[in-house]
């Protein structure tokens, strides 16, 4: 289970990292946000599954709604993004597995892969849509990654991040509509 | 209670201030009303001692504290003094804003709850109109929260050693990115606001930030803290070096003051990163000046560098003396508690700041002169931020205690 998990939220990001349009950033936060919220119940993190959870899809709803209507995915000149969307995937998933010992593997790939790729994404630049998502996305795997403590963080991280990925949808989309 | 209301409060101060823009006074009364009033819990608020009340574990350390109050005093000299042109009510909204973002900082119980403070306040500053793009401004802020982030990750994980001493790299680097320090300068306009610049995270919220990542810094990596100080003794170097001659070099008036902080914050990392009493107390002192004299002084030399008036006045030299730290400032007490940490630590480091300390000289005089000649608000502006500097100079044990030194 965690497994698949890790592998969603993965997938999200390297989605994210690939597309230009709309229904391609919703759709990769919508499989990092079940990804994350599914590998925090496993860590017994209920409240902040369902902070993950509401956040995530709030933020990919309001993405859904805005920006360009197009998939957008793998326009011209992408073959870079999807180097960096597999190479980073396997480098999270050495270190995640090989590098770093101990139980939680699954959480450490899934925090390491959407971090590195998310950053890399708001780094590359590019059309504000991308970037608040990949802020939204980034903000989630922060909040993840304090799930790496030995001594569990408690839902507070888990929910800043959360209203930190429905306010940056919200009040960034108001400023590119004009505001 | 202190620490939720020294959020709680700036941030009400900061909305009303934007909400009642359109009409000054009641802007900047209900603005200047509840930062204080925020101040006031800031003072009251008892270091170490957590506070529970929102479901999250908020405190402050004293040195939190004492650099927090310093940066109110810092925002009240600012607007209170502001040149006519000068709208209060933004200057209040921004200042408070990030007053807040700092007591989040400052009171936050994990290397997470900062990065995302980070992450707030890159993007609130990020989406206001500027002359930068808004993906151009994220970039440095993004890339020091995800480098912290990965550092704390690699610190909480178990492996081999050098994960912990990778985490040591990517926390000095986090801050350094952070805070706009070389290797990471953040690209700097010199004729963009000020509030949307680079220039606040290093003159205003890097002060708060460098005291708290530093302190999560010494829990996530302890047994890499000898690693860690040699990080940032040299690129503390680094920057005293680059900043300083950059800062004379320059063609550009406000540029020449950006590099200026970056000298400054090259102390401050040597400071940090001796690790002793004396080395921490000459970065707390170096961090005093920067906040209370340094960014004052550069707000009140915007009007004079697009005017391309400077002047030779004895106003001009003292401030020059007061920024290249001669006696009596502040300036000088941190230098001299700086040497003598080196020299407990390894006296060649010593010899090589004493060396470095020289290059101050020359960009101080330019920046003293590009104050041109202050009249009115400034003119007191300019008196009470070198009286301030005076007084921290001359009496250092006061601000050091506030601070738990």
């Amino acid at each position: 289970m965690s497994e698949v998990a890790a592998f969603f939220a993965w997938a999200g990001a390297a989605l994210i990292v690939l597309s230009d349009g709309r229904r391609g950033l919703a759709l990769g936060l919508a499989l990092i946000t079940p990804g994350f919220a599914v590998l925090a119940l496993v860590a017994g993190e209920s409240l902040a599954a369902v902070a993950i959870l509401l956040g995530g899809a709030f933020a990919a709803v309001q993405r859904l709604r805005t920006g360009p209507d197009v998939w957008g995915l793998m326009p011209s000149g992408s073959t870079s993004r999807l180097l960096l969307s597999i190479a980073g995937g396997l480098l999270a998933l050495w270190i995640a597995t090989s590098v770093m010992t101990g139980p939680g593997a699954p959480l450490r790939f899934a925090v390491l892969s959407v971090l590195g790729l998310m950053g890399a994404r708001v780094m590359s630049g590019g059309q504000t849509a991308a970037l608040v998502t990949a802020l939204a996305a980034l903000a989630l795997s922060f909040a993840m990654a304090a799930g790496l403590a030995d001594t569990g963080p408690g839902p507070s991280p888990y929910i800043v991040a959360a209203l930190f990925a429905v306010g940056v949808s919200v009040v960034t989309l108001e400023r590119a509509n004009g505001a | 209670m202190e620490p939720e209301l020294a959020i709680g409060l700036p941030v009400a101060g900061s909305v009303c201030a934007a909400v009642l823009r359109a009409r000054p006074r009641a802007a900047v009364g209900a603005g200047v009303f509840l930062g204080l009033c925020g101040v006031v819990a800031v003072a009251l608020s008892i270091p170490g001692r957590a506070s529970t009340l929102l479901g999250i574990t908020l405190s402050m350390s004293s040195e939190s504290r004492a650099l927090l109050i310093a940066a109110a005093v810092a925002l009240a000299l600012v607007v209170a003094l502001a040149p006519l042109q000068v709208e209060r009510a933004i200057l209040l909204t921004w200042g408070l804003a990030g007053l807040a973002g700092m007591a989040v900082i400052a009171a936050a119980p994990s290397l997470d709850i900062i990065v995302l403070a980070v992450l707030t306040m890159a993007v609130l500053q990020a989406r206001s109109p500027g002359t930068r793009p808004f993906a151009i401004r994220l970039r440095g802020p993004v890339l020091a929260a995800a480098l912290l982030a990965l550092a704390a990750a690699a610190a909480r994980s178990d492996g081999p050693p050098i994960l912990s001493r990778l985490a040591a790299v990517g926390l000095v680097a986090g801050l350094s990115v952070a805070l706009g320090t070389l290797p990471y300068v953040h690209q700097f306009e010199p004729e963009e606001r000020t509030a949307t610049s680079p220039v606040p995270w290093m003159a205003f919220i890097g002060p708060v930030l460098a005291i708290a990542v530093l302190s999560r810094a010494r829990d996530l990596i302890p047994s890499d803290a000898g690693a860690f100080g040699a990080m940032m003794i040299g690129l503390g170097l680094l920057n005293m070096l680059w900043g300083s001659l950059a800062s004379w070099r320059t063609e550009t008036g406000a540029a020449a003051w950006h590099y200026s902080f970056m000298a400054d914050w090259g102390l401050a990392l040597c400071g940090f990163g001796l690790a002793i009493a004396d080395g921490q107390r000459a970065a707390l002192l170096v961090l005093y000046g920067i906040l209370l004299s340094r960014l004052p002084l550069y707000l009140w030399s915007r009007q004079s560098l697009r005017e391309k008036r400077p002047n030779d006045r004895p106003i001009n030299l003292l401030a020059a003396a007061m920024l290249a730290g001669s006696a009596p400032f502040a300036g000088f007490a941190a230098r001299v508690l700086l040497l003598r940490g080196a020299t407990q630590v390894y006296w060649p480091l010593a010899l090589v700041i004493g060396l470095g300390l020289l290059l101050w000289l020359p960009p101080s005089l330019r920046l003293g002169r590009s104050l041109g000649l202050p009249r009115g608000r400034q003119a007191w502006g300019v008196g009470v931020a070198l009286a301030v500097n005076v007084v921290i100079g001359l009496y250092p044990q006061p601000f050091l205690t506030l601070a738990g030194l």
